[in-house]
């Protein structure tokens, strides 16, 4: 407030009102600077700056930076990022030179002068200040003259920067952001802008405002009014309201009289012409949305839809129940060439070409596919549920190559893919949800009435004899060659749906639509080998798909499979399921589309797909495996070996039917895998690492469940393996196969010659061999192991019991030696130390029986030798053995003796 | 905040001593008062509030001014946040209101200033900012009691740097 001196006051002469004065209350212009400045605030520039001109206290509130930055930010003028980045510039620029100068020891003349300037460059902004004067220096009546002659000879006066048109209507874009000149920066477009813009708020009618008069051509006039509508943001004194009003006004009279040229530009289609010239006015003014919106909305496409094509004719084309999307593909390619077409009209005409473009693509989505896709889609869907789900996606991916074979103006925003998912979604939205109910809905329908057609086939069935066919082929290479070409055939990822997937390359083959209509008829379904009645499935399922070669040879695969495992069609097929696959592959691969669209519809979908997942484990393993395993156990624990007349197989009928279906249960569970793999990790439609991602429980729960049923039915086969063991041996092994009568009679020759395992002994390591051969490849190692260590410990003790039951001689005990041999080979092939020791010692416990009747006493000593046996068989249980001996009741004593006597030797 | 028997009166003590006794309502359009009230409690309501540096005359001018904007609604404090509001005009009552000799104009504005009356102060701003509208700097320096400290060629150097504000 100290330069607020009072002044003298002569009027007053009161010793009171003097002391008063003294305190405070000297009112007489004692504003304080808050005040001042508030004041400030309110005056018109002009007067600002005549207000600065008074003190030069005023001179440095009116100067004051913010003061200006506020106004240049009002305008949209003013970069705080630029203005931080000259400062530090400024700053390091400084530095260096106060370092330069103290090197230099003495203070030089720069330096002197930023003290004045405090941070900035002397050098450099004195300059652009000495410019600017000069600029300024210009006789204010020089200017209004200017103004008013320049129609007349503007050539001679365009060397003035300030008079120049071209630095008048770009004046807003040359400001700079530079601390503590706000003020000059803001000056220079005072200077330029508002002389025209109060002259504007002063003007009656729109042809006196000599904004008019001095710029003749409609763009700097449209430029003008631009940047003068920009300015009157800046104004904020008195009558602001008034004069921006004016401006306004006036902007809307000059925009309408510029649309209606571009509007008779627009009749007479002069596209390089009118309409691009006043296009190009009418950016410059606001933008341009008028002319955009005038363009579109009276764009000749709009009129003439019909010649696009009539989306019923899908419909009409096709066979009844079916739809042929060839008509759709025609009408999304002419529709194609015509927004290209437009698409290079629209760069000719207006500057903002891109905005224009995706506005106009947005509007014939609106109105023209729009139109066309959802009256087909109605009717589709009251016509035939599976036409309708094809076309849904069909026309989808039809509607997304049609964006993606846009050609949009240079230098438009976002991809072109963005742009495809955006407008697809829009169309599809209002279908969307609809879609994915129903293609879950007739997938669960499919795949249940396929098990059950299978089911009831199967009961009709029932009554006729089983074959079994015994797979003495190598099971391994079948499925590993099985599961390739079913890999194969999952992983075609667009031949599910060949409507739009072929024109992915060329990008348009007139011919490639046609494949949608159904190639089945090619197929060479007849020149395969065929399943009589299930092959059907496999045929329907096949049917929407072309004629590809890797699925031809999964087809043919799967019938030979088919055919191999003959004897378990009738519990499951593996035909069913993979038609079920199929079938889900199918409305996955349609759904799964709608993934990429990602937001919220394409989470949707992703979870519209993983219930479809779901689902097929469900059908799939809850019904038809699993009924499959029940009534294989079933039958397994049904089997009684004495039932059956016919012991020359070398199989156990329901045992092998039970393997087998392992290896089916297998093929599909690794079929699952694979599907899984393709189908929803690899497209991200389910997350691996998300153990509680429901399509991944299901498929843990499927491959559990398969698991608990073959581990069931093993169980149950062992029991039905040993039955059949212990039964041949009660049945074929002769009493004189161990016990052979003297060699005394007259046969005994011919028979000593034959010294090879009995043939019970060879009946029965081939039945186990072949069962547990089966399941080789099939299962898990570890329950493989489990299987064969049980299986091997059963047919020991079946054996050991066999063997208590024979009597031998020491002729016979060659024989028996030969068939224990025979039993350790095998259990040899299987790999297990633990259970080898069993039978090492069975081997060995046979060759007692050789010794002569004569040796008791080294006899005795065997029996008591546990070492022998390997710690399996105690000196007890081999007693029990010898005393199997044809001849033991002639030994018996001198044995026990050699046995006791040794013992109390050794005591 | 009027009980039955009448509103609440306040009575207000210029630095002259003399009393007036205003309607509580009218008052708290001074937020200096009306927080001191709301501070203070019921309890001061029989107590004479000083006013030390508003003047009689002048008081009574800003409570006439307060009692006709009674029921106007609290001025919003977000005005700051749009940098600088624009000027609307000032109504007519105000202008009435305002036509005092210049000493009593800023006497008011000061008395709004300390009273923290914003809607006031911004009316007295503005009729001065009126006032001083196209007037030539001597002009401005007679009417805020401004002294020159420029040399003619520094005040003519200033003109001659802000040209482009003149007006035509």
């Amino acid at each position: 407030m100290s330069t607020f001196r009072r002044a003298p006051q002569p009027g007053r002469p009161s010793i009171l009102s003097t002391l008063q004065a003294t305190s405070m209350v000297d009112t007489k212009a004692a504003l304080p600077a808050e005040i001042m400045v508030a004041i400030l605030d309110y005056l018109p520039i002009s007067d600002q700056i005549r207000f600065a001109r008074t003190s030069s206290r005023m001179r440095e509130m009116v100067y004051d930076d913010t003061r200006w930055i506020a106004r240049l930010k009002s305008m949209g003028c003013w970069n705080e990022v630029e203005a931080r980045r000259r400062f530090e510039e400024a700053m390091k620029r400084k530095r260096a030179a106060a370092a330069r100068a103290n090197a230099n020891g003495a203070p030089t003349p720069t330096a002197v002068r930023q003290e004045n300037t405090t941070i900035f460059d002397a050098a450099v902004e004195e300059e652009r200040r000495k410019k600017q004067e000069a600029e300024a220096a210009q006789p204010p009546e020089a200017k209004v003259d200017g103004f008013e002659t320049l129609g007349l000879n503007a050539s001679q006066r365009s060397k003035s920067p300030l008079e120049d048109p071209a630095a008048l209507t770009d004046v807003l874009k040359n400001v700079r952001s530079i601390r503590g000149y706000a003020r000059q920066e803001f000056g220079k477009i005072y200077g330029a802008l508002a002389p025209f813009y109060f002259d504007l708020g002063r003007a009656k009618t729109h042809t006196e405002p000599i904004v008019f008069r001095v710029f003749r051509d409609p763009e700097r006039q449209a430029q003008m009014l631009s940047n003068l509508q920009t300015f009157s943001r800046c104004d904020w004194a008195e009558g602001w309201f008034q004069r921006e009003e004016k401006v306004v006004n006036m902007v809307s009279i000059f925009e309408g009289a510029v649309l209606r040229e571009f509007e008779q530009g627009y009749e007479f289609w002069d596209v390089d012409g009118r309409m691009q010239r006043y296009a190009h006015v009418l950016h410059a003014l606001n933008g341009g949305n008028a002319a955009m919106e005038l363009f579109i909305h009276k764009h000749p496409i709009f009129n003439d839809r019909e010649a696009l094509g009539n989306p019923i004719n899908c419909i009409n084309q096709a066979d009844r129940d079916d739809i042929t999307l060839e008509p759709s593909r025609a009408f999304f390619e002419l529709l194609m060439g015509k927004v290209n077409e437009q698409s290079d009209i629209i760069s000719r005409i207006f500057p903002q070409a891109a905005t224009v473009f995706w506005s106009f693509a947005d509007k014939v989505r609106e109105d023209i596919i729009m139109e066309y896709i959802t009256p087909l889609l109605d009717d589709a869907h009251q016509r035939h549920m599976t036409s309708y789900l094809r076309a849904v996606s069909g026309l989808f991916e039809q509607c997304m190559e049609f964006v993606r074979s846009l050609e949009p103006p240079n230098n438009s925003e976002g991809t072109l893919e963005d742009h495809a998912k955006e407008i697809a979604l829009m169309v599809f939205e209002p279908h969307l949800d609809l879609y994915l109910q129903e293609e879950l809905d007739s997938f669960t329908k499919y795949a249940e009435k396929e098990v059950g057609d299978w089911e009831q086939k199967l009961s009709e069935q029932d009554a006729t004899v089983e074959s079994f066919y015994m797979g003495n082929f190598n099971r391994q290479t079948d499925k590993n060659d099985f599961l390739s070409s079913f890999k194969k055939v999952v992983m075609m990822p667009a031949t599910v749906l060949p409507s739009f997937g072929g024109s992915k390359t060329a990008s348009t083959a007139p011919t490639n639509g046609s494949s949608l209509r159904p190639a089945a008829a090619g197929t060479p379904a007849s020149s395969r080998p065929q399943t009589p009645g299930i092959g059907g499935g496999l045929e329907r399922s096949g049917s929407p798909l072309p004629s590809e070669a890797p699925q031809d040879e999964l087809n043919a695969k799967a019938a030979l499979m088919a055919n191999r495992l003959e004897g378990i069609r009738s519990l499951f097929s593996i035909e069913v399921a993979l038609s079920l696959v199929h079938a889900a592959k199918t409305s996955l691969g349609r759904a799964a589309k709608f993934v990429r669209l990602g937001g919220h519809a394409g989470e949707e979908a992703r979870e519209q797909c993983e219930a479809m997942f779901v689902v097929l484990l469900k059908v799939l393993g809850q019904t038809h495996v699993k009924n499959g395993f029940t009534k294989a156990v079933d039958h397994l624990s049904r089997y009684n070996p004495r039932e059956i007349s016919d012991h020359n197989q070398a199989g156990v009928a329901p045992l092998v039917m039970f393997i087998e279906l392992v290896n089916v249960g297998d093929i599909i569970s690794q079929m699952i895998d694979v599907f899984y793999e393709q189908q929803l990790a690899a497209p991200k439609i389910a997350d691996k690492n998300d153990f509680m991602d429901p399509a991944g429980l299901a498929k843990k729960k499927f491959e559990q469940m398969l698991d608990e049923s073959v581990a069931a039915g093993l169980n149950k086969g062992i029991d039905v393996l040993m039955d059949e063991v212990e039964y041949l041996c009660a049945t074929t092994q002769l009493p004189t196969d161990y016990n052979p009568p003297p060699p005394s009679q007259e046969a005994g020759l011919s028979k000593d010659l034959d010294i090879g395992p009995t043939t019970t002994a060879k009946r029965i390591t081939e039945l186990v061999s072949s069962h547990t051969k089966m399941l080789v490849g099939s299962t898990e190692k570890t329950m493989l192991d489990v299987f064969n260590s049980e299986v091997g410990l059963r047919l020991f003790t079946a054996v050991c019991k066999h063997l208590k039951r024979q009597r031998i001689s020491t002729d016979g005990a060659i024989k028996l030696i030969a068939d224990m041999t025979l039993y350790f080979d095998y259990i040899r092939t299987l790999r297990n130390q633990d259970l080898l020791a069993y039978f090492k010692a069975l081997r060995e416990l046979s060759q007692i029986y050789l010794i002569d009747a004569k040796h008791a006493k080294e006899m005795a000593t065997i029996i008591a030798d546990g070492d022998r046996f390997g710690g399996i068989f105690r000196a007890e249980e081999v007693y029990e053995f010898a005393e199997r001996r044809a001849d033991w009741y002639q030994v018996k004593r001198a044995v026990e003796r050699a046995m006791y006597g040794l013992e109390c030797q050794l005591m | 905040m009027s009980e039955n028997n009448g509103p609440i009166m306040v009575t207000l003590q210029s630095n002259d001593m003399q009393q007036i006794q205003v309607e509580k309502a009218i008052v708290e359009r001074s937020m200096l008062i009306k927080n001191m009230l709301d501070d203070l409690g019921d309890g001061v309501i029989g107590q004479t509030i000083p006013i030390p540096n508003v003047t009689e005359p002048v008081l009574r001018k800003v409570i006439e001014w307060c009692e006709h904007h009674r029921g106007d609604p609290p001025s919003t404090n977000e005005d700051e946040s749009d940098n600088r509001k624009k000027t609307t005009d000032i109504e007519e009552w105000d202008q009435k209101f305002m036509q005092v000799d210049q000493e009593m104009l800023f006497e008011i504005i000061l008395a709004s200033n300390y009273l923290d009356i914003k809607p006031l102060l911004d009316v007295g701003c503005k009729t001065v900012a009126n006032m001083i509208k196209g007037k030539s700097p001597e002009e401005i320096r007679k009417t805020f009691n401004i002294t020159n400290d420029f040399t003619a060629e520094e005040e003519e150097q200033i003109r001659r740097e802000n040209e482009w504000a003149e007006d035509r």
